[in-house]
Order: C-alpha cells, then structure tokens, then sequence
C-alpha cells in the first residue's frame, strides 16, 4: 500500500478489512505468532535493512559503524598533503553563516607590511556548541572546511572542545580515505584556488603550522631564492626593510608622497627655492613614518609662528597620514604667509628618516631666509640620522632656526 | 532426608542422636538449599528475561558481563547492594522496612511444597495445593504496606491497584484448580503429579496405560481450559505485562516500589521473580505433570523408595535429574511464555483488567468446574454415586464420552463467553466515545 501525500489533502487511509475470527481470541494467538517469528528471526544477522526481521544492532566499540561519505558530526580544515598550504583563506564565509556562531578566525598579515594574506592566522571552532548541521562546509567557496566522520569526542574537562587550528588541520587525504566521490567532485575546483592563493603568501604564511619541515624547507628555498635575486635597489632602506618585492604602496606611503609633492609644489609658487621632491619610493616602517609625520608638524608650527600673518587654523593632533597631508599644506600655506620672502617650505610627511632631515633643513634654511641675519647658528648639514630620534631633532633644530629668524624680523619691522 | 540423616547419624556413627533433632536437622539443611537455589533462580530470570524479550524486539540484549553476558544479573547484583537505602522522611520508617520482606516471605514458604522431582519435595502436605494459594495471598499485605508506608501516591496508587488485581485474581486461579482437584480428588502436589502419569491418559482414569509419563492434565478439555485461565490468572498475579498495572511505569513511576531504593527495592525484584517462578512451576506442576515425563517413572520404579526399599541409589540419582531436567524445562518454558506475552501485547486499562477478570475469566472457571464434574461423574461414579448409567462401559469409553462431553461443553461456554464479553466491551467503548464527544461537544 502507497500513500502519496500532496500539501493539504487529507488522506484516510484504508486499513483493510477487520479480520473476523469464529473463534474469540484467536487474533490474540496472531500477535503471538507475529512476536515469535521476530525471536526465531533474530539469531540471523539483518544489516542490510533487507528485512523487517533479523538483528540489527550494531556491536559498537567491537564493530566499527560503517559510515555513509555525507555523514557530517564536526567540521574540520584541510591542508594540502605535497606543499602543506592550508585551503583556507579566511574569507569569514563559515563564520557568518556559522548558526550557532562557534567559528572564529583571525586572517594571517604579512609581518612585514601588515597587509592581509589570503591564508588564516587562527581558527577556532567550539565543538561544544556546534551543532554539526555542515553549513560552514556547504558554504566554504575553497573547500578549505569539510564535515568528519570522527564522532568519539569525549573530553574530561570544557576547555579541550574548544578546538583550534592545530586540532583542526587535516590532510586532504585524510578526507579523500573518508569522502572519496566527495573530494573528486570538488577537488579540481579547490586546487586551482588553492594555486592561486599560494601565489598571493608570502614568506612560509599558509603552511599548516605543526608541518615543520615543511616550513624549514620552504624557508631554505626562499633564501635560495633571495640569494639568487638582485640587490634590493634602494641602498639607502634601512636592514630591517624586507626585501624589495614589486608590492604596491601602502595608502600611508601614497599620502605621505602626495603630501611631499603638494608642499614642493606650494613653495615651488611662492617662487624663490627650487623645489625638491622628497624621495618617496623607499619603505619606511610604520614608527618612521609617525617619526616623520612629526617633524613635518613642528617644521609646519614653526613656519607658521614664522610668519607675521598670525596662522589662523590650529593644526590638531593629527593622528593619520591624512592629518600629517594636512599639517604639511598648512604649513606651506603659512609659509607663503608669512612674508614677501619665500617662507619655509615645509616637506611634511617624509617618507623617511632622510626625508625628514631634508624636510627640516628645508623648513630651517627658508626661516633663514625670511629673516634679514641669517643664523647661522643652525648646523648645516648633520651625518644621515638612521631613526626618528635624529629626525625629531632635526625638527626641532628647524624650528628654533625659524623662530629667531621671526623675532629678528620683528626687531626690523620696529626699527 | 529423614532416612539418610537418621542412618548417617545414628547407624553410621552410633551417636543415637533423637528423632526430632534429625529431623530439624534435615528440615534446616533442606531450607538452606531451597534459599541458596530461589535466588539464582531469580538472578538466572532477569538475565533469561532481558536476553529473550531482546531478541523479540531484534535486538541483542545484555552480552558484556562475561561469555554472552551471563554474569551480568551478578554485576546488577553488586549494583544493588551498593546502593544507597533512601527512606522518606515522610515514610512510616517500621512498615517501610518490613513491607519487603513481608513481600519475600511468603514467596519462599511456597517452595516448602514444591516438589523439583520424583521424591524431592520439601514437605508432602495433604493440602499442598491450599497452602501454595493461602500463602501466595499474603505478599499482597506486604505489598499495601509498602504502598502505604512510602507515603507517595504513586506507591498507594501502585499498592491499591496491586491488591485489587490479586484478589480478582486469585479466583479465576482458584476456581480453575478447584476443576483440577474435582478431577484428581487430592490436594496435596505429590499425589496431584503421581496422577498424571500414563500416556495422554491419566492413569487415574484409565487404568491399564503404559507409564509414559505423559498423562498430564492438559491433555484433558478440563484442564486445558483451567490451564487458559489459570496461566492468564497467574500472568496477572505475578505482576507480568499484560497486567504490570501495579507497578505501570509509564502512568505510576514503578507503583508501590516508587520509594524503594538499593536492596529493598532488590527484595521486592527478587520477590517478584520467585513468584514467577513459582507460578511456572506450580502451572508446570499441577497442568503439565510436574517432573513426569517419558522415563522418570521407570527409573523411579527401580529406586529406593518407600514402596521399593531394595532398589538401587543410582537409579535414585538417575530418575532424580531427569525430573529436575523435566520440571525446569516445563518451567523455563513457561517463563519463555509469559516474555513472549510481555513482547507481544500492551498493557491493559485498569477497568479492562477488572472486567476481564469478572466478567470473562470467572464465568469461564465456574463453567469448568461444572465439566469437572462431568468428567468425575463419567469416568469414576457408579451405581454407588447414584449414576448407573455408566456402569456397564468400559474405562476407555467412559473416557472418551467425558472427553467429548466436556470438550463441547467447554467449547461453547468459551465462544459464548467470549463473544458476550466482546460485544460488551465494545457497547462499552461506543458509550464512552459518545460521552466524549458529548464532553467536547463534537458533531456525532
């Protein structure tokens, strides 16, 4: 008997016709009869489900479960078995559709220019309250998340269901033993991303951690690799610059060179010394570049304190490179202010340390030239300062410079 | 026993030790045996039971503790003892301690006349049968005082429908071994199983019968339809599903046994499979000839015994397992039967369990009384008895007219009973579905 059911129909179902028995009692005897061929049925084996009789039971820790490929109890990460890359890029798609929300995850950063890496720094997925419905694998656009069969989780204390990537990472195959018709469905897809995003890692970044030769022997082809390679160009770049790779330019260098052209272009107007563009292509470490910012404000404050037209506009705190692009055409503007003489051109946000230098040797050498004496007392050129602190200095020294130029062309505007 | 102690003692060692001393000596050692046996019988049950209602249900059952299992009524055992005894602070605390081993008690008088073989029977009391009955009745006190002093009304609810369920029941059980008696005309067990001997034909009806051992009883229309009832009767008596309503555990927690923990609530487990027990073996006993069987009485025959004192011990011995075997088999089987009947059907209502008791097992039991009497009157009266009518047959005649006599009679009490009891459950069922639906108010 078949029975299909459509969406608000009401089905009664036909039981058949009632048996009549002449004697009373006897359908009592057929339940018996149904129950004793049930226990005669059962000393015989019933695993394929074939029969409605039979022993089905499963004799667990004797008899492992014989698991379907879909079966899914906690997802896990793969990696790849030959380069050791991990599949995942933390593109935080599990994450967001994590319904429990359990997966967390950190995206791996280049050390170096702290740009994100499509590769994952941390992963952590709390098995405690995953609830294995298979939607951060059914989602996961690198095949990088995959549901396990492995269901023996017993743990004695909380903590150790709070699994991280260590615990997580699998080779693919691990999952390929598991899910072989799976995997070869996703497998072409999930290795061309996989090259793909091999080739967007720097350094050893991607590579399952606990993979330690791996690693080792990664890093020793990079040295290779560096040793066989040119010079980095610019001699100048500090030793702790990374070597130079053809990378785009952080959008902190980018503003800190439009600034330096912004200010040479402004004192190139007001017309008396020629202009210098600051260098801008060398790297600079993220505390050189505040070291420089902050010479380029004080060359800036100075200039303006230079200026007889008082500076109208407080320079505030400037906290990022678009404050320091700021400060530095205000303080060319101040320059210009300040007089028929060309005032100080300040080179604000130099990308480094040197830049600085030139930036507050610039702004000295221009309150120089506002003023009628010229200081002489400023020296005029100091050995390559190799950190903000000489930088700093050279901002200061700038702005002395400039403030005697200005009280000395006070004294000349009294007389 | 009496004769082996007395030679042992007084011949054998020449201690000239008095009768009575002898004889509790004996009656001592018997018990102990007797209450050694009852509880691996008990521990042998619960492991039978789980295996064979698992296998019903296609399942396996318990299989760790030791080969398949068979240690594990001993784990259930060491689990039991260790367990804490709780006893309610609202709880009679006096009645609450006794109430199980008033239940125990009387379980394990009813061995004293159990006989296990040809010759093995505790105490042959001339009203054996009586006292088994008498006895059995008690444990329902012990029950309403496990029931009251718990003071939970899950445990009053279990004990009220414990002790209503034993009294209905224990008449249908009578009354059908009451037909039973009519036919043997002896209480006592011993002579019960020494009447049915022969083949297919009791040797006290016919006499003549080769000794097969096999004329039990249920070979009768009599005793089958007092072995019907006295089996649903039992069912219903030791607290088997169909009728685990005392202790329901989806409606009342476990019924009287609800506030019951560690070795008191063991006491009331192994008290309930004694009486099980018991009830198999007096059903094997009193229905299914008890240890007779194809060769125990030939064997027997060449034994020492009170009419035979120059056979030989071995024979003794021999005849001896044969009736154990014959008897724990009959019995085994009839455990089998009762898991089967737990595997195969749901529990009754209470209201249901009342009318089946009153009103189709009691008429069925009154009617086989009367074909007793039938076959009493065909087969042994005479012109004495005032039946002169049978006078001239011959026994196998007699014999066969009192088979035919109350196999129709029977018969026909038993369809018309039936089906007078089905039609009346169902009016009953269509009246309460019409008052159900007039308390919702739905359309008819």
């Amino acid at each position: 008997m078949t029975i299909t059911i459509q969406r608000g129909e009401v089905v009664e179902v036909a039981r058949g016709s009632q048996r009549r028995y002449a004697v009373p009692g006897m359908g009592l005897l057929d339940s018996l009869g149904v129950v004793w061929k049930h226990w005669r049925e059962s000393f015989r084996q019933n695993r394929d489900f074939s029969d409605i009789h039979g022993t089905f039971t499963e004799q667990y820790p004797d008899e492992r479960p014989n698991l379907p490929e879909a079966y899914r109890n906690m997802p896990i990460l793969l990696y790849d078995d030959e380069t050791g890359h991990e599949l995942c890029t933390s593109c935080f798609q599990c994450q967001r559709i994590c319904p429990p929300q359990v997966i967390h995850m950190t995206q791996a950063k280049d050390p170096t220019t702290g740009k994100a890496v499509p590769s994952v720094a941390e992963f952590i997925i709390e098995y405690d309250a995953c609830m294995s419905c298979g939607f951060c694998a059914e989602v996961c656009p690198f095949d990088a998340i995959k549901m396990d069969h492995h269901f023996e989780l017993s743990t004695a204390d909380h903590a150790s269901l709070t699994v991280y990537k260590q615990e997580l990472n699998r080779p693919v195959s691990y999952y390929q033993s598991i899910a072989p018709t799976l995997w070869e469905e996703a497998k072409a897809g999930a290795y061309k991303k996989l090259q793909g995003n091999i080739k967007r890692r720097p350094d050893v970044i991607g590579i399952a951690p606990h993979l330690v030769d791996r690693i080792a022997a990664r890093r020793a082809e990079l040295a290779a690799a560096a040793a066989a390679a040119p010079p980095p160009p610019p001699p100048a770049t500090t030793p702790a610059a990374p070597p130079a790779e053809a990378r785009k330019l952080t959008p902190e260098e980018k503003a800190a060179k439009l600034a330096a052209i912004k200010a040479a272009n402004a004192s190139k107007q007001s017309g008396a010394t020629p202009a210098e563009t600051p260098p801008a292509t060398a790297e600079l470490s993220p505390a050189e570049a505040k070291a420089a910012k902050l010479a380029a404000i004080r060359a800036a404050n100075t200039a303006k304190q230079a200026g007889t037209a008082p500076a109208a506009e407080a320079t505030p705190a400037p906290v990022d490179e678009k404050a320091a692009k700021l400060a530095a055409i205000r303080a060319a503007n101040a320059a210009k202010q300040a007089g028929t003489v060309p005032a100080a051109e300040a080179t604000p946000a130099p990308v480094d340390e040197k830049a600085a230098k030139l930036a507050a040797i610039r702004a000295a050498n221009a309150a120089k030239q506002a003023g009628t004496a010229p200081a002489a007392e400023v020296p005029p050129a100091e050995p390559a300062p190799v950190d903000e602190k000489a930088a700093k200095l050279a901002a200061i020294r700038a702005a002395n410079a400039a403030k005697k130029a200005a009280a000395e062309d006070n004294e000349t505007e009294r007389n | 026993m009496y004769d082996i102690l007395d030679g042992l003692i007084n011949s054998t060692f020449g201690w000239g030790w008095p009768g009575w001393l002898i004889s509790l000596i004996g009656y001592v050692l018997v018990a102990t045996l007797l209450f050694a046996v009852a509880p691996f019988q008990m521990l042998f049950f619960t492991y039978y039971e789980r295996r064979a209602i698992a296998r019903m249900q296609d399942r396996i059952g318990p299989n760790r503790v030791g080969p398949e299992g068979i240690f594990q009524p001993i784990a259930d055992g060491v689990k039991m003892f260790t367990k804490e005894d709780i006893v309610p602070d609202a709880a009679d605390k006096w009645v609450h301690l006794l109430a199980p081993i008033v239940v125990v008690a009387p379980t394990m008088f009813m061995f004293a006349v159990l006989p296990w073989g040809p010759g093995m029977v505790p105490v042959d009391l001339n009203t054996g049968l009586l006292f088994f009955f008498a006895i059995s009745s008690i444990s329902a006190v012990g029950l309403m005082m496990a029931g009251w002093a718990s003071n939970n009304k899950f445990a009053l609810l279990g004990a009220m429908r414990a002790v209503a369920q034993m009294v209905s029941y224990e008449i249908p059980a009578v009354l059908s071994l009451l037909a039973i008696v009519m036919m043997t005309g002896t209480l006592s067990v011993v002579s019960l199983i020494n009447a049915q001997g022969g083949l297919f034909i009791s040797t006290s009806d016919v006499a003549g019968v080769p000794d097969l051992g096999l004329g039990w009883l249920i070979f009768t229309p009599v005793g089958l339809l007092a072995f019907l009832c006295f089996f649903i009767a039992a069912l219903a008596e030791g607290e088997r599903t169909p009728f685990d309503i005392p202790e329901a555990d989806s409606e009342i927690v476990a019924g009287y046994m609800t506030e019951y923990s560690g070795m008191k609530f063991g006491l009331f487990y192994l008290a309930q499979y004694i009486l099980n027990f018991l009830l198999c073996a007096i059903a094997a006993v009193i229905f299914f000839g008890g240890w007779q069987g194809p060769g125990v009485g030939w064997l027997y025959g060449m034994a020492i015994s009170p009419t035979n004192p120059d056979g030989s011990w071995i024979f003794n011995l021999l005849a001896g397992m044969l009736g154990v075997f014959y008897f724990l088999a009959k019995t085994y089987f009839f455990f089998f039967v009762m898991i089967w009947i737990r595997g195969a059907y749901p529990r009754l209502r209470v209201d249901q369990l009342m009318d089946f008791g009153w009103k189709f097992l009691i008429p069925l039991t009154l009617v086989n009384v009367f074909s007793a009497a039938i076959w009493v009157a065909v087969t042994s009266w005479g012109v004495a008895d005032g039946f002169g009518l049978v006078e001239g047959w011959s026994p196998m005649l007699r014999w066969g007219v009192a088979f035919v006599t109350t196999l129709v009679v029977n018969g026909a009490a038993y369809v018309i009973v039936a089906r007078i009891y089905n039609s009346a459950q169902a009016a009953r069922n269509r009246l309460d579905i019409d008052e159900l639906r007039e308390s919702l108010a739905l359309p008819r």
